[in-house]
């Protein structure tokens, strides 16, 4: 075990931190509002990551300005999967729901396998992409900065839309006390078609910043839907403070167990996975 | 009454992160006995309830059930012992009729019963509790008192020692209450011992022998109706919460 | 009284048959067919191992445990017999049902931790467990399991050509070979799910699975019997993963822990009936037929027609085809009555589930 990689290894997970946060957030939105968990989270950062890279490869466009098309275009897919599927299952018996929107990510995963392929795409080259700082021996690459910084600012946002607004208002009284919130008047239902498409616009624009980092495959989606799932039950069920410092927890051990443990790329999945297993069991064990 | 308590529950406490639901509470039911439980809204009756069959383990004390220790015990052993329960929002096992849900509790109720028992364990619990003539239809099927007279049933086909039952009028109309208030002694009358949790006094005067009034989670006295009523603590309890309800009774 | 035929004892009598019909529906398919009943029995074959898988999923689904983490099990007997053969020269007559105790071993395991935990939460556990798994696979010293890449395995069938015979002719014997052996697998299975719908674990397993805590109430020991439930499904399918392993002739971590694997172990018992003998296997027939156009028109991304058909029956199917059937006849035997099926999102495609205890003051 090198220590001198662990400076390095924690500044990677720091930065990693927030997309993490990002995708998570948004799931905690789709659970906190709407009440359902989306297995199919993952599924809208992944369409994020694809959207980017065609965007890249057609067009030429900058991620940077990517995520000015694909917010939007999440929006809507979001919007669409929410009316078409989601909307008649929020009074069913959360197996149901649980099964339906399995359904939808496998759905969008091989439809995304069905236009782009299952290879490898290459990463969108940026030129701005090889760009990195030194601090002593800890190298900071530019993109995992400014996924970082976007990150942030955008979680940074939704917390201010949550506090400040009427709309965020709303979804905190919904969140809170479904019929409650109806009985008072406000639109229920619009209130769970926004969030939902909120949800799947956050996870799109960390797909867009992944793109650049990482080859995106159709697969990517169920990975960040688990680590999605685990930061959200890590910070509590509703609770949409604490997931920034859950997404830095999760980040950071992937981080260490990637650099210090010996051949540990490849086990930085089944570590996390071991992490969410233990921590699953360690909960349920409590609450009796 | 004979001398020995059938139900013991001693120091029952249970703590849910900081808030103390339930706090010391004892009391002893004997044989036979039609026991009471009441108390203003949040008092802590149903959470004592749920601790006595097993549903939530305690945070210190102890039940004991002629004789045997059953604090450690999960809610199948304790029904195997004798402990019924029937709860207070029906809750039948959808999808299965009246029978089927009945003989689940025949089936399982005590260890070792042969098919053949079952079914007349089954048989005589629906008799008993008057539903004999629906056992094949659905369970969606039943209006609110014959789901109650099932779950009751269910409760006696476990052929328990001690029944539980909670809020069992809630929702009645006066005319099924009587209906059911028959239905309770008819249990007691057949030997088991019941212990309710009930908010219309009414009934509670009628059918208990001896009342617990809890409040805060605390037992707050132990008496016989008259004795608890006439209790100024337990007067001051319910007028400062539940004005209506203390008054309904007399 | 009047007499009735036992309903175990009649169900038996069925599966036995219907066992009795598939051992001689290979020798009748190739007088039938000739040189195309060999595509026929593997179609077939793809049917009786969709069948199994779905049928062994629906048995864990019965108790409320909706299992993400079924290719563990297969690959888990996938691996045990390959391991069992390669480093102990274990016969494959004794191996493949090793598998099968390796994956009940860990579905004992797997259960016994994960007893408290329901809907999501179960599901996302189990598919950990899934990962972590396959990652202990494939870092297992390449000796021992062949690493990422993964090993050969014997076949099971390796008819040799005799003289007069045609190309086709061992083809055939080797499809009838896993045909028979599959089948069997299946009576297996069936025999299992018969005795447990004709007994009053029927009755406990759905107390349990509506509402644990009022089953448990009423003397059912909810614990043993999920663990019952686990065991029973996970070696019948640790059974399967390891003859499909000696049919395929190999194992690789990816292939044998693959999510398609669990993907199609649920979908289709929810497409066919759930908590039925014969709704995961009603499914199975349909599902089979349509793989093969769906791997035709859609290639590597054929699952999304599982995917289409796990969401339809979700929103428009929720009891599945057997629900379906069975609604129609109902209807058939009372023109005007009959009930609604359709969107009721209210009504449970599985029963009112359980959910975790809410602790109220």
């Amino acid at each position: 075990m090198d220590l001198s990689l662990l400076p390095q290894a924690l500044v990677s997970g720091v930065l990693a931190a927030g997309l993490y946060a990002l995708v998570s957030v948004g799931l905690a939105l789709a659970i906190g509002v709407i009440g359902i968990v989306n297995f199919a989270h993952g599924e809208f950062f992944m369409v994020g990551a694809f959207l980017a890279y065609q965007l890249f490869v057609s067009f030429g466009f900058d991620p940077l300005l990517s995520l000015l098309f694909v917010a939007p275009a999440l929006f809507v897919i979001g919007a669409i999967i929410y009316l078409s599927s989601i909307r008649f299952v929020l009074k069913a018996p959360e197996l149901n729901q649980m099964l339906l929107t399995f359904g939808v990510g496998i759905i969008l995963q091989n439809l995304a396998l069905l236009i782009w392929g299952g290879d490898p795409r290459t990463i969108a080259r940026v030129p701005y992409r090889a760009i990195g700082y030194k601090i002593g021996n800890i190298s900071i690459g530019l993109v995992p900065l400014g996924s970082f910084v976007i990150s942030l600012i955008l979680v940074a946002a939704l917390y201010w839309m949550l506090a400040r607004t009427p709309l965020g208002r709303g979804m905190r009284a919904v969140a809170q006390n479904r019929i409650g919130a109806g009985l008072v008047g406000l639109e229920v239902n619009r209130i769970y078609l926004i969030a939902f498409a909120m949800s799947a616009l956050l996870a799109g624009m960390g797909g867009v910043m992944i793109a650049v980092i990482q080859s995106p495959t159709p697969t990517i989606g169920f990975g960040f839907t688990l680590k999605a799932f685990a930061i959200v039950v890590l910070a509590g069920l509703g609770n949409i403070r604490g997931i920034t410092i859950a997404a830095i927890v999760v980040a950071l051990s992937e981080s260490l167990v990637a650099t210090m443990v010996p051949n540990g790329d490849s086990l930085r999945n089944a570590v996390f996975f071991a992490i969410i297993f233990v921590a699953l069991v360690a909960r349920s064990r409590r609450a009796y | 009454m004979s001398a020995a308590p059938l139900l013991s529950v001693t120091g029952l406490s249970k703590s849910f992160g900081g808030l103390r639901a339930v706090h010391d509470v004892n009391f002893q039911v004997f044989p036979g006995e039609i026991f009471a439980i009441i108390g203003p809204n949040g008092a802590g009756k149903t959470t004592t309830l749920n601790l006595v069959s097993g549903l939530l383990a305690p945070s210190a004390g102890s039940i004991t059930l002629a004789g045997q220790d059953l604090t450690r015990l999960p809610s199948h052993k304790r029904c195997h012992l004798g402990l019924g329960r029937a709860f207070q929002v029906v809750q039948p096992f959808p999808e299965m009729t009246v029978l089927e849900n009945v003989l689940v509790g025949a089936q399982f109720g005590s260890a070792n019963v042969s098919a053949a028992e079952a079914n007349r364990r089954a048989e005589v619990a629906l008799e008993r509790s008057g539903l004999a003539a629906l056992s094949d239809r659905p369970v969606e099927d039943l209006n609110l008192l014959q789901e109650k007279r099932l779950e009751i049933a269910r409760a006696l086909a476990t052929k328990p020692q001690v029944l539980l039952l909670d809020e069992v009028m809630a929702g009645l109309r006066p005319a099924e209450a009587r209906l059911a208030v028959e239905l309770v002694r008819d249990v007691r009358n057949e030997g088991i011992t019941v212990v309710f949790i009930e908010h219309v006094m009414p009934v509670v005067r009628d059918l208990a022998d001896r009342v617990l009034v809890m409040d805060h989670g605390s037992e707050l006295a132990i008496g016989t109706y008259a004795e608890v009523t006439a209790n100024r603590m337990v007067v001051e309890a319910y007028l400062g919460k539940e004005e209506d309800e203390a008054e309904e009774g007399s | 009284m009047k007499p009735r035929i036992n309903p175990l004892g009649r169900d038996l009598l069925l599966a036995l048959l219907f066992f009795a019909l598939l051992l001689f529906l290979p020798p009748l398919l190739r007088g039938a067919f000739g040189r195309a009943s060999v595509s026929y029995l593997s179609l077939g074959i793809n049917a009786l191992v969709l069948a199994t898988l779905a049928l062994s999923w629906d048995l864990l689904a019965r108790t409320g445990q909706l299992s993400l983490a079924h290719a563990a099990f297969t690959g888990a007997g996938a691996y045990s017999t390959a391991i069992l053969l390669r480093m102990a020269d274990v016969p494959l007559w004794l191996g493949i049902p090793l598998g099968g105790v390796v994956a009940a071993l860990l579905a004992l395991a797997l259960g016994s931790v994960t007893l408290r935990l329901y809907g999501i939460y179960f599901a996302i556990a189990t598919l950990a467990f899934t990962e972590v798994l396959k990652t202990v696979v494939q870092e297992l010293p390449t000796k021992i399991a062949g690493g990422a890449p993964g090993m050969n395995v014997t076949a099971l069938f390796r008819p040799t050509l005799a003289p007069g015979m045609e190309r086709w002719e061992l083809a055939f014997v080797r499809n009838q070979g896993y045909f028979w052996v599959y089948a069997a697998l299946l009576l297996v299975a069936v025999i299992i799910s018969i005795f447990i719908q004709r007994s009053r674990l029927k009755s406990a397993f759905t107390a349990i699975r509506t509402n644990e805590l009022v089953a448990g109430v009423m003397g059912v020991n909810p614990a043993r019997l999920k663990l019952l439930a686990f065991v029973l499904s996970s070696f019948v399918a640790g059974t399967l993963g390891a003859v499909e392993a000696h049919r395929l002739g190999s194992v690789s971590p990816d292939g044998a822990f693959a999510v398609s694997t669990t993907v199609l172990a649920l979908v289709t018992p929810i497409f066919g009936g759930l908590y039925t003998t014969v709704g995961p296997i009603l499914g199975a027939l349909v599902l089979a037929g349509l793989e093969e156009t769906l791997k035709r028109t859609f290639a590597d991304g054929y699952l999304i027609g599982y995917g289409i058909v796990l969401v339809a029956s979700i929103l428009f199917m929720p009891r599945g085809l057997v629900g379906l059937l069975s609604g129609i006849a109902k209807r058939l035997r009372r023109p005007g009555g009959g009930q609604e099926g359709g969107m009721s999102s209210a009504r449970a495609m599985t029963d009112e589930p359980f959910t975790a205890p809410e602790e109220t003051p």
